[in-house]
């Protein structure tokens, strides 16, 4: 391993080595103090950016290969492999850096933010964890390993989702939030199942390139699934004003900047292969429209910051999507570098926006210009009226979840429960109830 | 089997039965003996475990995998429970399973298979008070009963390693084999008794004898290898059942709100999963189904044990209904859950994930269409995993407590041994991936060249 390949793996492994020193500690008895823990987590990611920066400039250096680890196989059996490869090429490396320094910045914030919060252990703990499977999946050389980070991110997101456990809303919406991901995730699994099928590899240095036309285009819908639920596009979109109520810094890392563009990383890597299908691409580009038009609507209909952030971050990536599909990859890249950017930003200030306003409008001598006007002005009165209930509603879309989803399923269970029960009097029944919310009046955003 | 094997088989069987005899006797003590018979056995295991070539220690393997279980359940039950009669039925119960595990004539195996059953039909024991339990066991041993008769009358021998291949008593033994297996292990439509059987039986034990997989033993050990041809033409019907059972109990475990019931449908979804493994006929499969029957086995006790535990702490009405809130008051304990819950269902970083990676393939491969089932129950499997963990330890804060409710430096070093097996053993699976893997190609060598097969169990 030379020394570009070590700094890599510190890069990816960092994190995950403070989540499990830091979570033995506690296991142990020992709860560090904040300042300890905050000068850990600025310690471990100004390390991880000085190291990145190195391979950053050793990738500039025009016709250098990428940085590739090749551990071997994590296990082996018969013709199956899983193989253990790390690769930091020309469209891994703004991922990885965007998750470094994001994280870093975010864990500095947030030391001050979360001060003497009850859970700070627990979200520094999430926080690394998150890093962790999010420099996993981004370094990933093959699919396998993608999925071992991106669902070290799922469930980090929803565990900080439900951070606030003493409120019942933060946590049904976090297992709201798993459920989307758990189901939208089979379609990655079953995807790199058919590629190890098809292919005999799931990496994308030979995975990708073996299979035929028809094949390209099975894998990338599959695989297209599993990012449309990542990314909430249409008609996933329903979780992600519920992720909302997990607190700001990590609203703003998940939603304004990594998680959020996990789906449209696992697009770009398969590009080569949705380049090939057009029925994918088409796809493609339909949701990544009509997500973006979903959220500019839904967005302008929303009462609480953090809330029509994440559909602002909605539209966007419904545009990253667009082109995506498109095949305009650096375009992408550049697009999702920028919004996470500024979107994170603007999460991070949404506690003090009222607070920012104030301060603009007294240094202009009056209020802000309203934007958008000139779109409402194309509309009859009644048309207006019906796409105001429509956005006020989230475009019904977890109405549809529920009544056609989540409501038979229970049904479903209900009857299973009494064919189980028949001729058996079960005494001190507890009475069933829905484990998921079937009605979708989602809370607002929590603001702090 | 002689010599050495033979000694420590005798004594990994003998130690602990006469360990339950001498608690029954003396009534004090009691885990302090359960603990030292329970740790006799993990070493005679191991030593065992170690004397076996890797491509023939399935057997030998479990018997060490159900040893651990066993001791982590002597320190893990709480003072409550820990009386002269549990910890006995415990140490018969290990006493029998390893005895079935570790036989290779088929009269010894009925006999354990009962034996295994016995404490659960004592009232005094762990009887359950719903009857179905009673029946699915009684079913079970019923039809493994006359599946032996039937060998025994047409004049074949006794043992499994001279009847290898030979596929006695044809399709009828075949048949109630198949049954017997359904009733053990609670497959569709005979899986409502290992509901019942964890919500109105005592926890804990009622884990360990669901964890004997016997059904999963029954096929690896006996109808595999015993009926190669009849497995490859009629097995994936049960294949079918055990792939409908996850999907059915996963869907099931949505609406319900007895922890206990929940768990144990979860339990039984995932671990229907190894039988649709161990048929798929793949090495993969077949490897994915025998990790993921050490995964099962590890997170289901240890779910159970914390279930058992939050129960002696906060009552025994606990609900899923609403939140509890139980996790302010036991942090570690919340820990402990989510990570056997999610190791369960195939969280990166646990063995799980490689398991299910591996059964996945298996079975999509070998099932294309009924294959997909199975990440589909695994995916409610966690939902369902989340909403009792989310419902028990998150949500407002309760008053009114005044005992030490998080886990006990007891407690708490046994369920960390649990979680770093699963978590250790997630992040570098190789060598456990590899032994399964030696074995699993016995399995599936003992199906495509029965005539080969090694003979000696």
């Amino acid at each position: 391993m030379d020394s570009w390949q070590a700094l890599l793996v510190f890069v990816v492994l960092a994190p995950g080595v403070v989540f499990g020193v830091l979570a033995l500690l506690w296991l142990a008895g020992y709860v560090p103090a904040e300042r300890i823990i905050s000068r850990i987590t600025g310690v471990t990611f100004s390390a991880s950016m000085m190291a990145l920066a190195a391979i950053v400039w050793r990738l500039a250096l025009p016709g250098a290969p990428a940085v590739a680890v090749t551990f071997g196989n994590w296990f082996t059996v018969q013709d199956y492999h899983f193989p253990l490869v790390l690769l930091a090429d020309r469209l891994s490396l703004p991922f990885l850096g965007m998750t470094v320094v994001l994280s870093g910045l975010i864990g500095q914030f947030s030391a001050t933010y979360l001060h003497r919060e009850r859970g700070f252990l627990r979200f520094f703990l999430l926080l690394h964890l998150f890093a962790f499977g999010s420099l996993l999946a981004f370094s990933a050389g093959s699919f396998d390993l993608l999925v071992a980070g991106w669902e070290i991110v799922g469930i980090t997101s929803v565990l900080l989702i439900a951070f606030f456990q003493q409120r019942t809303p933060p946590v049904e919406n976090g297992l709201r939030v798993f459920a989307v991901y758990r189901a939208c995730d089979i379609g990655l699994l079953v995807g790199v199942f058919v590629m190890h099928h098809w292919a005999g590899t799931a990496s994308f240095d030979h995975g990708l390139s073996v299979l035929t036309g028809a094949q390209s285009t099975i894998v990338c819908l599959l695989l297209l699934l599993a990012a449309a639920g990542k990314a909430a596009q249409v008609p996933f979109s329903g979780w992600l004003p519920r992720a909302m109520e997990g607190p700001t810094p990590s609203s703003a890392i998940f939603y304004g900047a990594i998680s959020i563009h996990a789906g449209a990383y696992l697009l770009l890597r398969v590009q080569p292969m949705l380049a090939h299908s057009v029925l994918a691409s088409t796809l493609v580009v339909a949701i990544g429209l009509a997500t973006a038009i979903h959220g500019t609507m839904v967005g302008r209909a929303t009462a609480d910051a953090k809330t029509s952030l994440a559909y602002a971050s909605l539209t966007q990536v419904g545009v990253v999507f667009v082109e995506i599909g498109m095949g305009w990859k650096a375009v992408a890249v550049a697009h999702i570098l920028g919004h996470a950017t500024v979107r994170t930003l603007q999460f991070l200030r949404a506690p003090s926006m009222l607070h920012d306003y104030h301060q603009m409008h007294s240094a202009i001598g009056g209020t802000l210009s309203p934007t958008g006007q000139h779109f409402e002005d194309l509309f009859s009165e009644s048309v207006r009226l019906w796409l105001y209930r429509w956005s006020l509603d989230r475009g019904h879309l977890d109405t549809i979840l529920d009544r056609w989803v989540i409501h038979p399923l229970i049904q479903l269970s209900r009857l299973f429960a009494k064919l189980d029960n028949l001729g058996i009097d079960r005494q001190q029944e507890p009475r069933e109830e829905a484990p998921v919310s079937i009605h979708t009046a989602a809370s607002p955003g929590n603001i702090g | 089997m002689t010599g050495l094997p033979w000694i420590l088989t005798t004594v990994a069987v003998g130690i602990p039965w006469l360990a339950g005899m001498l608690t029954a006797v003396a009534r004090r003590h009691a885990r302090v003996i359960g603990f030292v018979a329970a740790l006799v056995s993990v070493v005679a295991s191991a030593f065992l475990l170690q004397a076996v070539p890797a491509r023939e220690s399935l057997n030998e393997a479990l018997m060490l995998l159900f040893s651990c279980l066993t001791l982590g359940a002597t320190l893990v039950i709480p003072q409550r429970d820990c009386n002269a009669a549990t910890i006995g039925g415990i140490l018969f119960l290990l006493g029998s399973t390893l005895l079935a595990y570790s036989t290779n004539d088929l009269r010894i195996l009925l006999a354990a298979w009962v034996l295994s059953t016995v404490p659960f039909f004592a009232k005094h024991w762990f009887s359950a008070r719903s009857w179905r339990p009673r029946l699915g066991l009684l079913l079970s041993s019923i039809a493994l009963a006359l599946a032996i008769a039937l060998i025994a009358a047409q004049g074949h021998a006794m043992s499994i390693a001279r009847l290898r291949g030979r596929s006695p008593g044809g399709i009828a033994v075949f048949g109630l084999l198949v049954v017997a297996v359904m009733f053990r292990k609670g497959i569709l439509p005979a899986h409502a008794w290992v509901a019942d059987a964890a919500e109105s039986g005592a926890p804990i034990p009622t884990a360990l004898l669901l964890n004997g997989h016997f059904g999963a033993m029954l096929v690896a050990k006996l109808i595999m290898p015993l009926f190669p041809y009849t497995s490859r033409d009629l097995f994936p019907v049960l294949s079918y059942l055990a792939l409908a059972t996850a999907l059915y109990v996963a869907i099931r475990a949505i609406t319900e709100n007895s922890p206990r019931r929940l768990l144990a449908f979860i339990a039984l979804s995932q671990s229907a999963s190894i039988l649709a493994g161990l048929e798929s006929r793949t090495a993969e499969g077949i490897t994915g189904a025998l990790v993921h029957w050490f995964v099962v086995t590890t997170s289901t006790m240890g779910l159970f044990g914390i279930l058992r535990l939050l129960e002696v702490r906060f009552g025994e009405n606990l609900t899923a209904s609403r939140h509890l809130g139980l996790g302010e008051h036991a942090p570690r304990l919340a820990v402990f859950f989510i990570v056997f819950g999610l190791a369960l269902v195939g969280l990166p970083g646990t063995l799980s994930f490689c398991s299910q990676d591996l059964l996945i393939y298996g079975t999509l491969a070998s099932h294309p269409q009924t294959g997909l089932l199975l990440p589909i129950a695994t995916a409610i499997n966690a939902v369902s995993i989340f909403r009792l963990f989310s419902r028990l330890f998150l949500g407002k804060r309760r008053t009114g407590f005044t005992v030490m409710a998080d886990a006990l430096p007891r407690e708490r070093w046994i369920l960390t041994a649990g979680v770093l097996f699963v978590v250790l053993g997630g992040l570098f699976p190789s060598a456990i991936v590899a032994l399964r893997s030696a074995e699993a190609k016995a399995v599936e060598h003992a199906i495509y060249s029965p005539d080969g097969a090694r003979s000696g169990v």
